[in-house]
């Protein structure tokens, strides 16, 4: 894949260093060209020195033939403009674009480019972690009859089959977060250490899915 | 007449001064501080609005949905650009004028911005300049 990195800065410059790592070329432009240190004498890509926007840099960037190009830039409005460039100007495939105000998110919709909020994601996925030792409900479904809910593997099973836990009709495991992956589980699957299980509930079986977690 | 302009440096300034001179009815968003004193003072009968105008929900009450005109003239074409998209497509402007600080950008000032009309101050210089060449040779 061909992509074209706008703003060499922490987070544009790791994204190219790891795009090329992977074999795809990439060509990261910076209107500061000390910006480009950043990827060290390694860096097996392209670097062009000038304004994001420029049509002269973006076309000897290679934006006619790219299949991404990513808006990293400290400016939302140079982002929006970038990523809206690439949508309407070049139909470039994949258009992401850096969004740091996430109340300009709206702003970014607007103009047609999807907006990439890392802060958002930042703190959302420390919650996500913050709320692993809690009994956390994360879907509500239909009127609310049946919720999934996140919950520490319990203490006392762990090394036990999850089908221990799984009441028919009533409380299901439907899958178990290890590690950085998530999988599936058998009613057979062993329950380990840290493991994070996502449940279906009945609302009405809750207290006894409490009970069974040993959290009275 | 009812002008939005967002920018409220020496263009703004002296746009919203022209406007109200011909009684139009003026807003002004800027957002530096300093820069919002001046204008308050060069312009005393224009609303002066501070915030940041790419803002949508600060054009929103600005009153971009009933402005007549929206005229982006800040000091940097990327925010000038997202500032008329934003009043031509998402406001409904009639009509929307954008200043044009480098001429390189000049090629983004089009219609599938949002803008009517780029006001290119290096152009109008140069092409006048040009002119005077002529006239004197």
């Amino acid at each position: 894949m061909k992509v074209i990195v706008v703003g060499c800065g922490k987070l544009g410059s790791a994204l190219a260093l790891e795009l090329a790592r992977r074999g795809h070329g990439v060509t990261v432009v910076d209107i500061a060209p000390d910006a480009f240190a950043r990827l060290g004498a390694g860096f097996e890509g392209r670097t062009i020195h000038g304004v994001g926007f420029d049509r002269d840099v973006l076309e000897d960037a290679g934006i006619k033939r790219v299949d991404a190009i990513v808006a990293m830039t400290d400016s939302d409005d140079a982002n929006a403009l970038i990523g809206r460039i690439g949508r309407t100007r070049y139909r470039v495939p994949q258009v992401i674009s850096r969004l740091h105000d996430a109340r300009q998110a709206h702003l970014y919709r607007s103009l047609g480019v999807h907006p990439v909020s890392t802060i958002t994601w930042g703190v959302d996925r420390i919650c996500e972690l913050l709320s692993f030792h809690q009994f956390e409900e994360v879907l509500t479904l239909g009127d609310g009859e049946v919720e999934i809910v996140r919950a520490d593997a319990p203490t006392l099973l762990i090394g036990t089959a999850v089908g221990g836990l799984n009441v028919p009709g009533e409380i299901q495991v439907v899958a178990i977060e290890r590690g950085s992956h998530a999988f599936i589980p058998l009613s057979g699957s062993t329950l380990h250490d840290r493991d994070i299980l996502s449940i279906a509930v009945m609302s009405t079986s809750k207290p006894r899915l409490k009970t069974m977690l040993g959290r009275l | 007449m009812f002008v939005l302009i967002i920018g409220g440096g020496q263009v703004g300034g002296h746009v919203a001064e022209l406007l109200l001179a011909h009684g139009c009815e003026v807003t002004i968003v800027e957002r530096r501080d300093d820069v919002l004193a001046r204008v308050r003072q060069d312009a005393p009968g224009a609303r002066i609005i501070p915030g940041n105008g790419t803002d949508p929900a600060l054009l929103e009450a600005a009153g971009a949905a009933s402005a007549d005109v929206l005229c982006a003239v800040t000091g940097a074409d990327e925010t000038n650009l997202t500032i008329a998209t934003l009043g031509k497509f998402e406001f409904g402007v009639a009509r929307v004028l954008a200043r044009v600080n480098n001429p390189r950008n000049r090629w983004l000032f089009e219609a599938d911005f949002g803008v009517d009309l780029a006001v290119n101050q290096a152009a109008v210089m140069a092409r006048l300049v040009a002119e005077e060449i002529d006239d004197v040779s």
